[in-house]
């Protein structure tokens, strides 16, 4: 009901701020309703209006003419397009000239289509600036002040307007680098991009699905229907058991490592924190792939284990084969990622346990608390509070750890007629499921409940914790 | 002044990732005087070499020619995410090219002498697999100039040549040394089509037939195949025993194939030349025997139930017959069209092949081959091994058929719509999901063999799993 109210008062305030630009605007404010930059001009700031000007009349030839790339035009088309409706199937090709005219291609063609609409965002974004500039000038002459310069308007973002100066190149990437890829790949969820599918039919198109690719999870309709009807509350539910694991065993042994290397008295506490930071120091994807040899059927545990005559064959330690253990192989890379794992955490709460502030200790021992009761009381609740963002971060960064499943296990133990193995987690199932089998729609709508799943937990227990709600009040 | 040192700062990223853009070095771009090839990383600098003479050759050409090396099993895959940044000449394995051809990343070759040369040279089933169609009309796309096909190698310190003719030796051998006979490359249909396409010794004769025919009949929605006949029953029983034995067959290691040969897991594989050099480090080039892959022959048991096979049948592993071919990027600039068809035709010539042979161990696709490979070997040009690898290639192509498709990548079938799992699964003896939550319970009985061979072929045919099994499966398809 609140949101309701809030997005009708936000739709009159804008509505009335254009009626009272308009009406008590000049004649030049006016004028920029219809051509950017005219209020401008009307004021004697000829560069900005210009300016304005020049981007009105690109944006509208850049709609208009319909620019090509790969034969996808840009512009209204673009938007005509993004029906995938009427779209021209194959190549045409003429062998005394070796040209060869392409047909429509549909990942071009919703990306362009995307960039169109941003494209007409920003011109709208322009239309209210351009407004705001000559009614500001309006305001300013009303006042007794001379409107700006253009030299002004230029020395300003350098000076009071420097914030906007920066961020602008920052929210450009932002829009190319992120939320366009983005949109690119949600709206991928409701298409039939399906690389072996579309291969097969010989077709380089697809089409909207709808919501079909989302009623595949639950139906097991589709080419990897039975695959999500079988393997999805399976992977799903081990993702949290290894991101509940993954997170706790490396937090708490982290701490318990960093209080032994901080224990007063110990000699060469340097020399043990440098040994376990050396961890950090490898890349991780050698640690886990040496781990891996190390752990193969025929690595040196296994002959290890054979030559004492412990066991007859080779134990499938990490579920590389059909039929190994997948209990045996969760266990295992649950208990290698703290290898890699514990170190981050034992670094960081170190330096947390060299800020506690020692009177709390003095008073606890005054009052004659146990070393037990201190660390409860005191150190424990300290480093959770000062690490519970880091808590939070780790947890969902572990429900999307592709390094550990898919460099120690690929998965496995392979599930005979599924993608999916005994340890894959979301994401290692969405690697396979897109580059391994090109199921780019199915791919697109694993990877949307990954972002629910994790946005609605950090959303969730970030606005709960204390670190959020007590900022300032940790005693 | 920190104002201008953010704002400087703010430049230097800017002008950094604009930098990080295309070098546009790809030579497809239009007006490029650089022609762009790309060949198997083995071959890179072969090819070169061979280019630059054909530079030199040709000084009226108007383009420089860049070799560079790729791997050919991905090169597929890296033309159809990207094709205009792709070479204006690729080589991939001919299976690709019904990929490649319907997803408008291939351009067809026009050139009258080029297609008579392909026409003449290569051999008569080559022909049916390097045409596609493109608005309705057939055009040769892909150019032969590598053949290839599975054969055997094997652990010769522990695996006498006798032995190596059949399985039953190389389980002999097994025995002795106390480990597994087999193993293979991998579990996909390319790697299995060693036991699939089996053939009768006495006649080359197989039920198994994979799209055969599917314009002229409509037995599936993708074309007809056939792999429930009584032979290829009796040949999974056979399979079936031969890897629950002790020395039988075995899946490779996890650790991979190589590591199964150097650590006594396995006395031989099943492969081709491009395992050649990860082969020889595994055994080293003494202990490094290369065969056909061997005869088997079926059991009692394994025709038990059977009426058009008896025990003692014997037939040979079969093997796709395959070929490498040349390409052309459709992203191409037209005007580099009859350069590149040139190129291409000059490339594919005998003489090139046969140079890339003796230089690079790339085996010929040009009919009668098999004689310059011989010449070669009486002239200590190759080593013993390299001519064995050769001549068991040669002869292991008579003895398969070429991966054929029709439209698109039908051939994915047999691939990847999960029937190399079912066939896994049979060899394995488990259950297999097959729609819903309807499962092949067992794989292990004649009906469940014939159930699961009706799988795959239903996946050949439709690319999806049947909605249910039929009442009674035929006996004999």
């Amino acid at each position: 009901m609140d949101n309701k109210i809030n997005i009708t008062s936000s739709m009159n305030n804008l509505l009335s701020r254009f009626t009272r630009r308009f009406k008590d605007g000049s004649i030049g404010t006016k004028l920029s309703h219809f051509i950017f930059g005219a209020g401008n001009i009307y004021h004697k700031q000829y560069i900005k209006g210009l300016l304005f000007l020049l981007l009105q009349i690109g944006i509208i030839l850049f709609m208009v003419l319909c620019p090509e790339i790969n034969n996808t035009p840009y512009g209204y088309k673009a938007l005509l397009n993004l029906s995938l409706k009427n779209l021209s199937e194959g190549g045409a090709f003429d062998p005394t000239t070796g040209v060869f005219t392409h047909g429509s291609d549909c990942k071009l063609i919703i990306l362009f289509g995307f960039v169109t609409i941003a494209v007409i965002i920003i011109y709208f974004i322009l239309w209210d600036k351009n407004i705001s500039s000559s009614f500001k000038a309006d305001n300013d002459l009303k006042v007794g002040k001379k409107p700006s310069s253009f030299k002004q308007d230029l020395s300003e973002l350098f000076d009071s307007k420097f914030h906007v100066t920066m961020l602008t190149p920052t929210c450009i990437a932002a829009l190319v680098f992120t939320i366009l890829p983005t949109i690119f790949m949600i709206a991928l969820a409701f298409t039939t991009y399906n690389d072996q599918d579309m291969n097969e039919m010989g077709t380089n198109l697809f089409y909207w699905n709808g919501l079909n690719n989302f009623r595949a999870v639950f139906t097991g309709e589709g080419s990897l229907g039975i695959e999500i009807k079988n393997r999805f509350m399976p992977v799903l539910g081990w993702t949290f058991i290894w991101a509940i694991f993954a997170t706790l065993t490396c937090y708490f042994g982290g701490i318990i490592l960093a209080l032994l290397i901080n224990k007063k008295g110990l000699k060469g506490q340097k020399i043990f924190r440098t040994i376990f930071i050396l961890t950090i120091a490898i890349p991780q994807f050698i640690s886990l792939l040496a781990v891996r040899n190390l752990l193969g059927e025929y690595g040196p545990i296994n002959g290890l284990l054979m030559n004492l005559g412990l066991t007859n064959s080779p134990i499938g330690f990490l579920g590389l084969r059909p039929g190994d253990s997948e209990r045996l192989a969760k266990l295992m890379v649950i208990i290698i990622n703290m290898w890699v794992g514990i170190p981050y955490t034992m670094l960081m709460t170190s330096g947390i346990l060299m800020n506690i502030p020692q009177d709390l200790y003095e008073a606890a021992r005054v009052d004659g608390a146990s070393t037990i009761k201190m660390f409860f009381k005191i150190t424990l609740p300290y480093v959770i509070f000062v690490t519970t963002p880091y808590l939070i971060s780790s947890f969902v960064g572990n429900i999307n750890s592709f390094n550990s499943i898919f460099l120690l296990t690929g998965g496995g133990p392979a599930y005979t007629g599924y993608q999916a193995g005994g340890t894959d987690l979301l994401v290692t199932w969405l690697y396979k499921v897109t580059i391994d089998q090109g199921s780019y729609n199915t791919g697109a709508v694993i990877g949307i409940f990954t972002f629910i799943i994790t946005a609605s937990i950090t959303l969730l227990t970030y606005r709960r914790s204390k670190a959020y709600n007590q900022e300032d009040t940790f005693q | 002044m920190k104002k201008i040192i953010s704002l400087l700062l703010a430049l230097f990223m800017i002008t950094c990732l604009v930098a990080c853009g295309s070098d546009g070095s790809s030579g497809n771009k239009k007006g490029s005087s650089e022609i762009v090839i790309w060949v198997g990383e083995e071959s890179a600098e072969f090819y070169q070499g061979v280019c630059d003479k054909y530079v030199e050759e040709h000084p009226d050409l108007g383009y420089t020619i860049t070799v560079k090396g790729m791997d050919t099993g991905a090169v597929a895959g890296v033309v159809t995410n990207d094709p205009s940044a792709a070479a204006d000449i690729y080589t991939t394995a001919h299976d690709n090219i019904g990929k490649l051809a319907s997803t408008q990343c291939a351009k067809p070759f026009a050139d009258e002498s080029l297609i008579n040369q392909v026409l003449a040279d290569n051999p008569a089933s080559f022909k049916n697999v390097i045409y596609s169609t493109l608005d309705g009309k057939e055009y040769l796309y892909g150019v032969p100039y590598i053949s290839q096909a599975l054969f055997l190698y094997y652990n010769k310190e522990k695996v006498t040549d006798e032995q190596a003719q059949s399985f039953e030796g190389l389980r002999q051998a097994a025995q002795a040394a106390g480990t597994k006979a087999i193993t293979v490359t991998g579990d996909d249909g390319y790697n299995m089509s060693f036991a699939l396409l089996a053939t009768k010794v006495d006649d080359h004769s197989t039920s198994v037939k994979i799209y055969e025919g599917a314009e002229a009949v409509s037995g599936g929605s993708k074309g007809v195949s056939n792999c429930q006949g009584d032979d290829t029953v009796a040949i999974v029983r056979w399979l079936q025993e031969y890897a629950a034995d002790p020395n039988g067959f075995k899946w490779a290691s996890s650790d991979g194939w190589d590591a199964d040969l150097r650590n006594n897991g396995a006395l031989a594989v099943i492969g081709g030349a491009w395992h050649y050099n990860a082969a020889k480090a595994a055994l080293g080039e003494t202990n490094l025997g290369i065969a056909l892959i061997p005869t088997f022959t079926l059991t009692e048991s394994a025709v038990e139930g059977l009426s058009s096979v008896s025990a003692g049948d014997t037939y040979r592993g079969g093997t796709f017959a395959d070929c490498k071919v040349f390409m052309l990027n459709a992203h191409s600039d037209p005007e580099k069209y009859t350069a590149l068809q040139d190129i291409v035709k000059y490339l594919s010539s005998k003489e090139i092949q046969n140079e890339s042979y003796v230089n690079c161990l790339n085996v010929p696709a040009y009919v009668g081959a098999s004689e310059y490979i011989k010449s070669c070997y009486e002239s200590s040009s190759v080593t013993e091994s390299q001519y064995n690898l050769a001549c068991m290639q040669v002869e292991m192509a008579e003895w398969g058929i070429p991966q054929p498709f029709l439209t698109g990548t039908l051939n994915t079938y047999y691939y990847s719509k999960n029937a190399p799992a079912v066939f896994r699964a049979m060899i394995d003896k488990t259950a297999y999901p097959t729609t819903g939550d309807q499962i092949l319970e067992e794989t292990e009985s004649l009906e469940g063999v014939r159930k699961g061979l009706y799988l795959m072929e239903y996946l050949w045919m439709h690319g999806l799993n049947p909605s249910e099994f039929p009442a009674s499966l035929p006996e004999q398809a």
